[in-house]
């Protein structure tokens, strides 16, 4: 594990739960994350396409949209990485969302993520170490009420061999 | 292809679910006098809580984000049709971050309702004491006090119980 890579990771999540901070009144609260990422590191062979696994997982109790919800008002869960950097993204692959009931009139459903999910994103790395850097946007819910969209950095060491 | 080692760490700890119920800025506004405030509507008319003195006011705070508020929005405007003739006035104030007019406008259309939408400023946020989740919903009385404050998405029963309890307070 690289120490200080999760210093980083750490100093910024912290960095951007307060710029997310919002006035109540005359108390600041602090935004709720509602989803963390999982994974920091990845080692994949240097020059040719590889598959990284980003690992996120959303707070029990929550769910987010989807990369593909069915409302087109509903906002995509999705990743904008850093352009410039030397790790070359070729693709980037979300999972199936799961059908989730919302428990109030006649159950309209909608197209999520709870728990655990994974996007694969294919990159080119060379020789070395390089970080991929990124924000995952995504707006949460619970059963009965929802949250403002939110951005979570997404930073992470990709080592080519 | 190949697929990478991988290494995992857990950032931050888990926490529990929300309880809207729980927090401790719900319902804070209860039985006090609605803050006042006047905003433009999605066409651009100003449009102040004075302007309904002696109505029963729904005042629901939604964003075109949120799925729970979608559910209930057409359940406001069949109350505002059953009660207008009993004085209710239902206000659906905007809570989406920057978004156009134009895009609330298409927004309130696609969910069916014709009641005023009103783009909020900062101080309605604040005065209300809102939280950083949505729906949230005031019932005022013709008085102009708040009789019900609700968080969360309830069902129409429940929004109508809270409705006639504005319509029968407050008379003057």
């Amino acid at each position: 594990m690289n120490a200080a890579l999760i210093s980083v990771c750490v100093a910024v999540l912290g960095l951007s739960a307060g710029a997310q901070e919002i006035r109540l009144g005359d108390a600041p609260v602090a935004h709720r994350a509602h989803v963390e990422l999982l994974s920091n590191a990845a080692e994949v062979k240097a020059g040719e396409p590889q598959t990284v696994v980003l690992r996120f997982r959303v707070e029990d109790g929550f769910h987010i949209n989807s990369h593909t919800p069915k409302d087109e008002l509903l906002i995509p869960t999705a990743i904008r990485f850093n352009t410039g950097s030397v790790v070359k993204i070729v693709d980037e692959v979300y999972p199936k969302g799961s059908a989730f009931r919302l428990p109030v009139g006649a159950g309209e459903t909608v197209d999520v993520y709870q728990g655990e999910f994974r996007v694969n994103v294919q990159v080119v790395v060379p020789k070395g170490a390089s970080t991929l850097v990124g924000v995952l946007k995504y707006q949460a819910c619970d059963n009965a009420v929802c949250y403002p969209p939110k951005s979570l950095p997404v930073v992470m060491t990709v080592t080519g061999d | 292809m190949v697929m990478q080692k991988q290494q995992d760490v857990q950032l931050t700890q888990t926490s529990s679910a929300a309880d809207p119920n729980a927090d401790p800025a719900a319902k804070l506004l209860l039985g006090k006098t609605a803050p006042s405030f006047t905003l433009v509507d999605l066409n651009g008319k100003k449009v102040s809580l004075a302007d309904y003195k002696g109505h029963a006011v729904v005042l629901n705070f939604w964003a075109t984000y949120c799925g729970p508020c979608k559910l209930e929005m057409p359940w406001f405007q069949d109350l505002q049709n059953k009660y207008k003739g009993q004085g209710l006035v239902v206000l659906g104030l905007d809570e989406d971050d920057g978004m156009a007019v134009k895009e609330v406008a298409t927004a309130s259309k696609r969910v069916g309702v014709t009641y005023p939408i009103l783009m909020p400023d900062d101080a309605v946020a604040k005065n209300y004491q809102l939280s950083d989740y949505i729906p949230e919903t005031f019932y005022v009385d013709k008085s102009g006090k708040i009789v019900e404050q609700t968080i969360g998405a309830h069902s129409k029963d429940e929004l109508e119980a809270d409705v006639q309890k504005a319509i029968a307070s407050g008379g003057l």
